[in-house]
């Protein structure tokens, strides 16, 4: 079927190969619309069946997949969401990462659900998509630039209206970490850049001009208005997060002690007076800036007045940020924070790991198992020059930076003596901005999220510290398997329909399912179920996929620090996180055996029994 | 008569969406008569018709491809030679000119729903 047969989707999926210059534009298959719903799920499919077991992540054999959904560039709130899908050379497993802003409308607009990217190029390119034109131009005067004088020359070569995915010199050296940036977001977490760099592809660029079908005009357009009151009424979507950003939650992180501080040594952060939300937005944010069709507008623009850092700027700083660049180097320097966060877009790293690695680098420099000698300066936890440096080393592999662009685990690794055990990361991937002590759902969530530390897979922590009603004990055990597969589930279908995460937010699943019913009109969705359950086979199918390249129940477990070695202050004080009870109750819940495998009758039941590994 | 108050809006860019499924069915924000312009990251602006009373593009246009009827300016895209003297004459620079075709476009209020105001969630637009 083509985009005049489908409602909703563009019809057609692009598959390029780098090495020969050439490709395809096919249909989109109609099996792969009912059972994979778009986005994740198509990665997931096209991914476990072209990609042979064992092949270099930065080979020329890995392939990556950008896609939409149904409901990307729709009328629907927050649609404006693309997704990537690879394997990661961070972790060697799975990898789907999500960036917001204006990319995923365009890629649909330009006539696809899919791009499906293969090979290597001789030479540094850039892919021009114009519609159902496509062309190979030459970038080697791209190549070595910063991203967002990239994205200028692009603009300037291609016009305004397009969109792009530009790698920095981070991506073009391979940093394990390097990301993805479309204008002022990015492809973030798990190294998706030196997958382009590794195909010596620079850029993307991305321009259409065809519009997007709607099956039933009148109800589609109708729950789209609802969702926008429902989002508008909903004390986070419509209060908080407009206000303060992602940052929102910044102060009850703090409070409840799962804001991580010093390389989760501590969850008291002594210097909370000065770097707040509130400080944020009155002394930085200058404005509000929302993705493709978001009422939300959470995304700020952020300048610094005054001091040492004056006149840096970022499209942020988000709360993870904050936290990689913030608490857990120990800095209270929001300067620091949003020129870092600056740096990390220009050169192109993933801000999270970066800082992640740096707040280890920084306790292994106090532990004396670093020197002054081995780094090239002191960096004591605190010192926001050092943080700053750091960056630079680590996109262009300079000195120590080289060791450190290969992420916490292969540093621990490296360096040996015990430092394994405050490495804090899960099958490689660093770990983000909560401390699963003071939410052990946390705990489970990243044990189990199929790309390694994530809170984007399963976030509990709004049933147990933000609810106001029937909240969860944050250090209980129970419920916590459930909860955690739950969202992982339902996260799969919104990221599937690529669409923001937080919507979760604001509306209802019920709104979301009916909101794809009535765009697509696909008679194999008769009830909303049948679009949840594809959440499930997704993450099923994710599973098998790193499965194959030898992860298992072993793997599923979390950094020595969180397990053994309490907290010694605040509320979070004395408690260690009880994985194995919620992690033996996952795999039940989940229907896995007891390592961590899916069992026959549960993938026969969401019809993957031609993946079983 | 729509007026933007340019420092409200955020580039959400919903009423190009719904202006493009209320003329053309479908969802295509570079067919919309309303157009959002950025200037990354510290501006948005949109730029949309006012309907003035006397306006300034009939005026420059030397080819008698515009005039006002119902109340909002209606372009005949035959006539129409991409001459660009009506977009430079707007004192409000609230004239799009359409990627597909190279041509101005003009709002032409819904019928007077006006659907870009309507759903703006930051009320940027007023009529």
């Amino acid at each position: 079927m083509d985009r005049d047969e489908y409602f909703g989707y563009a019809g057609k999926i692009l598959t390029v190969d780098l090495g020969s210059s050439a490709y395809v534009i096919k249909p989109t298959p109609y099996d792969m619309v009912v059972n994979f719903l778009g986005g994740k799920g198509f990665g997931a499919k096209i991914l476990y069946e072209e990609l042979k077991p064992g092949w270099d992540p930065l080979s020329e054999d890995n392939i990556l997949v950008v896609a939409t959904g149904p409901l990307t560039g729709t009328l629907m709130p927050a649609t404006g969401h693309a997704t990537l899908c690879t394997k990661s050379p961070l972790t060697g497993i799975w990898l789907d990462s999500h960036c917001a802003g204006f990319l995923g409308p365009e890629i649909k607009m330009a006539g696809y659900d899919a791009i499906i990217i293969k090979g290597k190029a001789k030479k540094p390119t850039v892919l021009v998509i114009k519609d159902g034109k496509v062309s190979f131009e030459d970038a080697r005067y791209l190549w070595g630039k910063l991203i967002f004088e990239t994205q200028d020359l692009l603009r300037q070569k291609y016009g305004e209206d397009c969109q792009f995915m530009t790698i920095g010199p981070a991506g073009e050296r391979k940093a394990r970490f390097a990301n993805i940036v479309s204008g002022g977001r990015g492809f973030g977490r798990g190294g998706s850049g030196a997958v382009m760099g590794s195909k010596n592809l620079k850029a993307i660029v991305v321009k259409g001009t065809k519009g997007i079908r709607i099956y039933d005009l009148d109800g589609f357009t109708k729950i789209c208005r609802e969702s926008y009151s429902e989002l508008v009424l909903s004390p986070d979507t419509g209060g908080g997060r407009p206000k303060y950003g992602t940052n929102s939650i910044y102060s009850f992180m703090i409070e409840a002690g799962t804001h991580p501080v010093k390389n989760f040594q501590t969850g008291i952060f002594e210097e909370v007076k000065e770097c707040n939300e509130d400080v944020l937005d009155k002394k930085y944010y200058k404005r509000h800036i929302a993705c493709f069709s978001c009422p939300i507008n959470c995304s700020k623009a952020s300048r610094v007045d005054d001091g040492k850092y004056k006149g840096k700027f970022t499209e942020g700083p988000e709360y993870e940020n904050m936290w990689s660049l913030g608490a857990q180097c120990g800095n209270s320097n929001i300067g620091a924070i949003i020129y870092g966060e600056h740096l990390c877009d220009e050169y192109g790293l993933d801000a999270i790991s970066a800082g992640n690695v740096i707040g280890f680098t920084m306790e292994c420099f106090e532990k004396g198992i670093l020197s002054e000698k081995d780094i090239g300066f002191p960096a004591n936890f605190g010192n926001d020059e050092a943080i700053i440096k750091f960056i630079e080393m680590m996109a262009k592999k300079e000195g120590i930076g080289e060791l450190m662009s290969q992420g916490v685990r292969q540093m621990a690794k490296e360096l040996g003596r015990g430092t394994e055990k405050f490495a804090m990361h899960v099958k490689g991937m660093e770990m983000p901005a909560y401390d699963p002590r003071g939410a052990f759902g946390m705990g489970l969530a990243y044990a189990t999220s199929d790309r390694g530390a994530c809170h984007l897979r399963a976030w509990t922590l709004g049933a147990e510290i933000l609810d106001t009603q029937d909240r969860m004990d944050p250090f209980a055990t129970e419920f916590k398997a459930e909860l955690v597969k739950n969202q992982q589930d339902y996260f799969a279908v919104i990221q599937s329909a690529v669409v923001c995460l937080f919507l979760n937010f604001g509306i209802s699943q019920r709104q979301i399912t009916r909101s794809i019913q009535a765009l697509t009109g696909i008679k194999e969705w008769k009830t909303g179920e049948d679009i949840l359950r594809i959440g499930e086979r997704i993450y099923n199918l994710t599973r098998l996929f790193s499965m194959r390249e030898g992860i298992s129940g072993k793997d599923d477990r979390l950094p020595e620090r969180l397990l053994k070695e309490p907290v010694q202050e605040g509320p979070t004080k004395g408690v260690v996180v009880d994985l194995d009870t919620m992690l033996e109750e996952y795999y039940l819940v989940r229907h896995w055996d007891a390592e961590g495998r899916p069992t026959k009758e549960k993938l026969a039941q969401l019809g993957l029994e031609k993946y079983v590994v | 008569m729509p007026i933007a108050d340019h420092k409200k809006c955020t580039g959400c860019h919903i009423c190009e969406i719904i202006c493009s499924i209320h003329h053309y069915k479908e969802m295509n924000p570079k067919l919309a008569l309303v157009e959002i312009k950025d200037s990354w990251p510290w501006e948005d602006k949109v730029v949309i018709c006012r309907q003035c009373k006397k306006p300034k593009c009939i005026e420059a246009c030397e080819y008698d491809a515009l005039e006002i009827v119902n109340g909002h300016i209606k372009i005949d895209h035959d006539k129409c030679t991409a001459c660009f003297e009506c977009v430079k004459a707007c004192p409000f620079e609230g004239v799009v000119v359409s990627d597909l075709t190279g041509k101005p476009v003009f709002c032409d209020t819904c019928n007077g729903q006006y659907l870009c105001v309507s759903w703006c969630p930051q009320k940027v637009l007023s009529k």
